[in-house]
C-alpha cells in the first residue's frame, strides 16, 4: 500500500511500543491482536529497527496481512490486518 | 523449542528471556531445562545473590546500565511474560537444585514447573525442532 493509503486506513487498535526495545514491540503486538476482530487494522508504533523486519514475518506466520509501514521522525508506524 | 539453560550470568539469562519471548510471540511450546550455574536464580531466597555477567565480567556496570536504558524487562519478567502468553515449562535439574539449596518444588520460585533428571532433558532435546544451549 502507498503511504497515502496507509494514512487513510481506519485503525481499530494502536499500539505505542516506542518505549521498548526488541522484543517489546513484537510482544505488544501479540498481546494486542487478541483485542481486535477479524479484518480490523492494527497500527504499531516502534522505534526499534528490528521490529520493521519482525512484525511482517510474524504477521505472515500467523496469517495476518501486513500492509506496510510509514517512517516517521525516529520511529516507524507499521500496519497489519488481522485474519 | 527446547532450551538447556546452563549459564548464570545476567547477560545470558536475559538472552534466554528474549529468545523465549520470541517463541511466545509465535505460540511455540517451550521447555526450559535449568542446569548448574543458572539454577541458583531459580531457588527461593537467592534473589539477593550478587549478579554477574557470563561474558566480559568486568563490564557488568556498563552492561546493566545500557540494558536499563532500553527499558527492557528483567530476565525474570521475560520468563513470566512468556509463560502468560504461551506454553512455557521451566524444569530444574535435580543436581543443580541441590547445589544451590533446592531439593523440593517448594524450594523454587513460582515459574518453576518441576524438578527433573538429566534423562528427561536428553529426551526433550532429542525430540525438539529447535534446541538452544545457553
Amino acid at each position: 500500500m502507498t503511504t497515502e493509503e496507509l494514512k487513510a486506513l481506519e485503525i481499530a487498535k494502536m499500539v505505542d511500543a516506542r518505549g521498548t526495545a526488541c522484543p517489546g514491540p513484537l510482544l505488544a503486538a501479540k498481546k494486542a491482536i487478541g483485542e481486535i476482530g477479524s479484518g480490523d487494522i492494527m497500527e504499531i508504533l516502534s522505534a526499534d529497527a528490528g521490529t520493521k523486519r519482525d512484525i511482517p514475518k510474524w504477521a505472515g506466520k500467523k496469517g495476518h496481512e501486513y500492509l506496510g509501514d510509514i517512517e516517521e521522525d525516529g520511529y516507524f508506524k507499521l500496519y497489519l490486518k488481522k485474519n | 523449542m527446547c532450551i538447556g539453560l546452563f549459564s548464570g550470568g545476567v547477560d545470558k539469562l536475559t538472552y534466554a528471556g528474549v529468545v523465549i519471548s520470541g517463541a511466545a510471540a509465535d505460540d511455540m511450546e517451550v521447555e526450559v531445562y535449568v542446569h548448574l550455574q543458572a539454577a541458583q536464580w531459580f531457588v527461593k531466597g537467592n534473589e539477593n545473590r550478587k549478579e554477574y555477567l557470563s561474558e566480559s565480567p568486568d563490564s557488568f556496570d556498563e552492561f546493566t546500565k545500557a540494558l536499563e536504558s532500553t527499558n527492557s524487562p528483567s530476565w525474570l519478567e521475560f520468563f513470566e511474560m512468556a509463560k502468560e502468553m504461551t506454553d512455557v515449562k521451566v524444569y530444574v535439574c535435580s543436581l543443580a537444585g541441590k547445589i544451590w539449596g533446592g531439593s523440593r518444588e517448594d524450594d523454587f520460585i513460582d515459574i518453576v514447573d518441576g524438578i527433573i533428571g538429566i534423562g528427561e532433558y536428553i529426551d526433550a532435546a532429542k525430540d525438539a525442532d529447535v534446541h538452544f544451549l545457553i
